[in-house]
């Protein structure tokens, strides 16, 4: 246990991080050194849409929904227009990101990708919300639910697959695996299904199997009731990370907890027990 | 003052209460299957309840591929950070002690994260099998359970 005591406090405070201070919508903020615009507005508590954007992958830029206005008081008045997920904070930055040049470029962003995904339900919520009821432009006559924000490909790429990719450009871009074949890269996690925003790539699991891009993956079940969390192939591909061995993998986490805690019913038989004789 | 989350697992008599207090702090449904302290029913009013160790070296934390997995500072408890993760599941597979844990209608991993440092189901507790106290009186061991016998 001294260990897990002495594991605490490290990371944070071995570097010194040189705060800034930008102005956001008015009101000044602390942002790290270092930080992007989208990052620096969020803790300060102002919301920013995006649908290209997450936490585990690095800033794509790809939704163009995140555009604000950013100045300086030495620019004279001059503005530019950026995307703030790869804008990195600057001393003295100030930050519009609800002026009406920003909400207008954000309804045409929203215009053209509800006239590409007219059916999909985010799409829509985001469009009304900035006032658009119906696309302006001709609707896509082939609806789609991909918005194209590579969320699915870079997660995959980030876990060290990279089964999917986007392919084709202009209006055939779209996201496939290499000759729009069953992937042999994939290891079934579903952590593109999971994390595409509009539930457009498709899987059936069960305890048994699953299949996702055109291929079916043996699940691992567990030796004892038969459970899966994880296929065959996913349990191949992490075995050893973190130095987890793949045996860790082999029973479930109901059967983990029977074994653990028949393990600590042994220890506390062993304890005496005082009766009372009522 | 830091604070360890014990269990006596000798003073449980498997009545349930952390479960539900746990179901409803971490949810709206207070589903007592939704907990993330689980009580292992051995006998009559004899119960396990088995809940994250927060271990220094943890496999959920090592495997994850996001890091969404990281050491509240504060309170020393291993916290999902939700906005990082990508249910790969992969946390669930490696938990040697089956302590991460699948939360379906909220479509999320769950694991025990002391309530940010107000652990909800120690109050509820009423034989004293679960306690939050300060690290220095961790090892002492507890009194055992007055059981009454037929």
């Amino acid at each position: 246990m001294s260990d897990a005591r002495n594991d605490r406090g490290q990371g944070a405070g071995d570097r010194e991080e040189r705060m800034l201070t930008v102005t956001i919508d008015g009101r000044a903020a602390k942002a790290r050194e270092g930080a992007y615009v989208l990052e620096a507005a969020r803790a300060a508590g102002v919301e920013i849409p995006t649908l290209c954007h997450h936490e585990a992958l690095e800033p794509y830029g790809g939704c163009r929904l995140c555009v604000v206005d950013v100045t300086k008081a030495e620019w004279g008045g001059w503005c530019k227009m950026v995307i703030s997920c790869q804008y990195p904070v600057e001393e003295g930055l100030i930050v519009l990101t609800d002026s009406e040049r920003v909400r207008e470029t954000r309804r045409v962003v929203l215009d053209l990708l509800l006239a590409r995904c007219p059916e999909t339900p985010l799409v829509q919520r985001l469009a009304r919300e900035h006032g658009i009821e119906r696309t302006s432009y001709v609707a896509n006559g082939e609806p789609t639910d991909c918005i194209l924000c590579a969320l699915c490909t870079r997660i995959c790429d980030h876990i060290g697959v990279s089964a999917i990719a986007t392919v084709d450009r202009g209006i055939g871009r779209q996201v496939a695996p290499p000759y729009h074949e069953p992937p042999p890269d994939c290891i079934g996690c579903l952590a593109c299904a999971e994390i595409c925003p509009t539930s457009f790539i498709q899987y059936q699991t069960s305890d048994r199997s699953r299949t996702i891009w055109g291929k079916t993956f043996e699940m691992l079940r567990c030796s004892s009731c038969g459970r899966a969390h994880i296929t065959v192939a996913e349990a191949g591909h992490f075995a050893g990370r973190g130095g987890v061995p793949k045996s860790y993998f082999e029973t479930c986490d109901v059967c983990k907890r029977k074994q653990m805690s028949a393990t600590f019913a042994q220890l506390a038989a062993a304890m005496p027990v005082t009766p009372v004789v009522g | 003052m830091e604070m360890i989350y014990k269990v006596s697992v000798e003073r449980c008599i498997a009545c349930g209460k952390c479960e539900l207090a746990c179901a409803f702090g971490h949810g709206s449904e207070g589903n007592p299957a939704k907990t993330r302290i689980n009580i292992h029913r051995r006998g009559p009013e004899l119960g396990t309840p088995v809940v994250c160790f927060q271990c220094a070296d943890a496999s959920c934390a090592g495997v994850c591929p996001t890091a969404a997995i990281a050491r509240n500072e504060a309170t020393g408890a291993l916290e999902v950070i939700e906005e990082r993760c990508i249910l790969c599941r992969m946390c669930i597979a490696a938990c040697p002690f089956g302590n991460m844990l699948w939360d379906e209608p909220y479509h999320r991993v769950a694991k025990c994260d002391l309530c940010g440092g107000e652990p909800k189901c120690v109050p509820f507790c009423p034989t004293g099998a679960l306690t939050y106290v300060p690290a220095e009186e961790a090892n002492r061991r507890p009194e055992p359970l007055v059981r009454e016998v037929a």
